[in-house]
């Protein structure tokens, strides 16, 4: 009997083997009760509500939501900015600083990655009270650490030969940091700047869900009245915002040679920094912080959360984070090798889209209506969601692939699947999953916002402790999220070094 | 001109376990123009290192100014100035920007800024840069846009910008054409005042590979194997001699 072989192709297929009992959870789980509210869920996209008074709201949402992903967003990418170039490794040998230190700010900020701006968010609430600035610090908080990955990771790549060459000169210190990290800091922020930027906006959503304010705030409360007609205007509107965003992105360039652009820049820089500081420093004296008035809270609280309870949780989430991963990693490759037709890519490009732009607690609050919470329908919830963005990658890199491999296979009289299989998709399998290792961070961070929402794992656990300020429950919660984040970051880092 | 400037004792240098110099012993005087003989894979390029203070010996003491290296200070340091084989620019700046990075040392932390701004005077740096024969519109072209001669004397324009009393060259005139070799040959033993006339004559120490151009160099130091086989004036070098390091 032949061995079964794996190469990338096949491994890109082979995760959707989590159907099967994803299935069968499912229909064990199906209900018709609320067929009727999901029909007119999907009804009410056509027919979305339109009149003034909802046009004024949206406005003023929107707005809102701007304004604290705006905000978000430039103080998470300068920080960003400075705290890799002090995680990164040519600060260490210009400074001659010992190298333990830079493992340690490096431990720091992987600790704060892990934990989701949603996690951030709930425990800031639950600490100040529902504010506008929660939103902020809430996407500010994980943001500046995974810029500063970022960051530090293209400074890594600076050549060694020329931070030699600079320190030969013996130009002053902060002269020598400048002028070796000026290019790589520029290039990320032209890159990657823009990127974060919609990042911060699509959190500013989620976080409204759970009181931060903003168009994320309208969509919940409209789902909470069953109004699906209002839903779908604001989430119509987040479309036009997302879509309008895109295309002025797009047309942006930093043009880093125009003298008065770059002094703006700078200026925009520094008000920043002076601004958070005095902000921090505001918020700081002129709060009470009526729920956590010491450290010592963590202590006196007490935990009902036991062992076997607790190991339970962290499973589900283990298992929750797989089973999203592995819908994430072969849906859209199979969907597009199946549906292989003009037509039906223009359908599976909308359907994709649709499941980037709606929020994943909208499609998880919908799916409710006729299946069971379960880890299952969390997991197709998240697995959709992160699939609508996997599958755009795999789009723009195949319609900008070299197409003649697949022209000659059909034109061998194979068959159009097989021909787009091992003609275009083989080619680009490695790369697809090295992209699908990083997503499967982001999954397993993003598993803390189904998890309130849908009932299950750490995350469900975390908004019932933090309901009861049940403060060493808390911590315990936000111990194992941020552990599991971390060893899945290790494991999928290796994964993607073999990969590139 | 005897007064010493740099001094090697006993320097030896090992890279994993192979020995690159060993027990170097070598005084460079004030004023004196040296060229650096040896094949491939000889240890120029190490030595030059060491000198520079760029490589830390395994063993023996560096001497700048008759004091440890690693007691000087900045300012100190910053008296050498070097060429490196595979010049070292930074290819993401400017030609212009990257010689006036050869002011970094003369200049505080807002000229860096400046220069990376493109707001900063480029004058001095393009006063080197014709001097080099490098032709003003490539004054603002990235490094990566430039020939393979163009970057060599962008190289050479920013050691030479630094104003440094000691210059040290590993194999300068690769790259060049025969007409420019001698114009830089010049330009990089002998300092340049503010009239761009020449001044008194630097203490340079150059690798070379060619033999027609040691004319200008008072001596000549042959090494193979990281090992010192003769440092003589140049009027007695032999054929002989050469045979030993070739």
């Amino acid at each position: 009997m032949n061995k079964l072989k794996l190469n990338y192709t096949s491994l890109s297929f082979l995760p959707i083997l989590v159907c099967i009992p994803l299935g069968y959870q499912l229909i064990n789980n199906i209900h018709f009760g609320g067929l009727k509210l999901f029909q007119e869920f999907l009804i009410s996209a056509f027919n979305p509500k339109i009149d003034n008074e909802i046009i004024i709201t949206i406005i003023k949402r929107l707005n809102e939501t701007i304004l604290i992903g705006l905000f978000s967003w430039l103080v998470s990418i300068i920080f960003g900015a400075i705290f890799g170039i002090i995680s990164s490794n040519i600060f260490y040998k210009i400074f001659n600083i010992p190298n333990f230190l830079y493992r340690i700010i490096r431990f720091f900020l992987t600790i704060i990655r892990s934990i989701h701006e949603v996690v951030w968010g709930i425990l800031l609430i639950q600490i100040y009270g529902i504010n506008f600035s929660i939103g902020i610090l809430a996407i500010s908080i994980p943001y500046i650490a995974i810029n500063s990955k970022v960051f530090a990771e293209q400074l890594e790549t600076i050549d060694y030969k020329s931070f030699e060459s600079i320190n030969q000169i013996n130009a002053p210190k902060f002269s020598s940091l400048l002028t070796l990290i000026w290019n790589p800091i520029i290039n990320t922020f032209k890159n990657f700047g823009l990127y974060r930027l919609e990042c911060s906006i699509r959190s500013t959503v989620i976080l409204g869900f759970f009181g931060v304010g903003g168009i994320g705030t309208s969509i919940f409360l409209s789902f909470q009245t069953l109004n699906f007609r209002e839903l779908w205007t604001y989430l119509w509107s987040l479309a036009i915002l997302i879509i309008l965003s895109g295309l002025i992105f797009k047309k942006i360039k930093f043009n880093t040679a125009n003298k008065i652009l770059s002094i703006f820049f700078i200026a925009v820089f520094f008000i920043t920094i002076l601004f958070s500081f005095s902000y921090f420093i505001y918020f700081i004296f002129n709060n009470n912080f009526e729920n956590f008035n010491s450290f010592s809270f963590l202590f006196k609280s007490s935990s009902d959360l036991g062992l076997f309870d607790f190991l339970k949780l962290i499973l589900e989430t283990i298992i929750l984070s797989l089973l999203s991963t592995g819908i994430a990693i072969s849906f859209p490759p199979l969907v597009i090798g199946i549906f292989n037709n003009n037509t039906s890519k223009i359908f599976i490009k909308i359907f994709a889209f649709l499941l980037r732009l709606i929020p994943t607690p909208v499609i998880l609050l919908t799916l409710l209506t006729f299946n069971n919470p379960s880890i299952s329908l969390a997991a197709l919830t998240l697995g959709l969601h992160n699939a609508g963005i996997t599958s755009k990658l795999l789009f723009t890199n195949l319609d900008s692939q070299d197409k003649r491999n697949y022209i000659a296979m059909k034109s061998l009289g194979i068959s159009k699947k097989t021909s787009w299989l091992l003609g275009l998709f083989s080619q680009q399998a490695k790369s697809y999953l090295a992209y699908c290792a990083y997503r499967s961070d982001i999954i397993i961070r993003e598993t803390a916002i189904v998890g309130v929402i849908g009932s299950v794992g750490l995350g469900w656990q975390l908004q019932e402790s933090l309901s009861s300020f049940a403060w060493q429950e808390v911590a315990i919660v936000m111990i194992a999220y941020s552990s599991i984040a971390i060893v899945g970051e290790l494991i999928n880092g290796k994964i993607k070094n073999s990969l590139t | 001109m005897n007064n010493t400037v740099l001094e090697l004792k006993n320097i030896s240098y090992k890279y994993k376990n192979d020995l690159i110099l060993n027990k170097i012993n070598l005084k460079i005087n004030s004023g004196e123009k040296i060229a650096l003989l040896g094949k491939s894979g000889s240890g120029k390029t190490t030595l030059i290192s060491v000198l520079n203070g760029t490589i830390k010996p395994t063993q023996g003491e560096v001497k700048l100014f008759n004091k440890n290296f690693e007691e000087l200070d900045r300012k100190q340091k910053s008296k050498i100035t070097t060429i490196w084989q595979d010049l070292r620019l930074i290819e993401d700046l400017s030609a212009e920007q990257n010689v006036n990075c050869g002011l970094l040392a003369k200049n505080n932390f807002y000229f860096a800024f400046k220069n990376l701004l493109n707001i900063s005077s480029f004058k001095k740096a393009h006063k080197y840069m014709q001097l080099c024969r490098l032709h003003n519109s490539i004054y603002d072209k990235k490094i990566r846009q430039l020939s393979g001669g163009q970057k060599q004397r962008v190289a050479i324009a920013r050691s030479l910008i630094q104003g440094s009393n000691i210059l040290l060259a590993d194999e300068p005139f690769n790259n060049l054409d025969p007409k420019l070799i001698t114009t830089i040959k010049n330009l990089m033993l002998e300092s340049i005042d503010k009239n761009n006339t020449k001044k008194s004559p630097k203490t340079a120490l150059v690798s070379l590979h060619r033999l027609d151009l040691l004319n200008d160099f008072d001596k000549v130091i042959g090494i193979r194997d990281g090992k010192i086989f003769f440092n003589i004036k140049r009027n007695n070098l032999k054929k002989i001699h050469l045979d030993k390091i070739y």
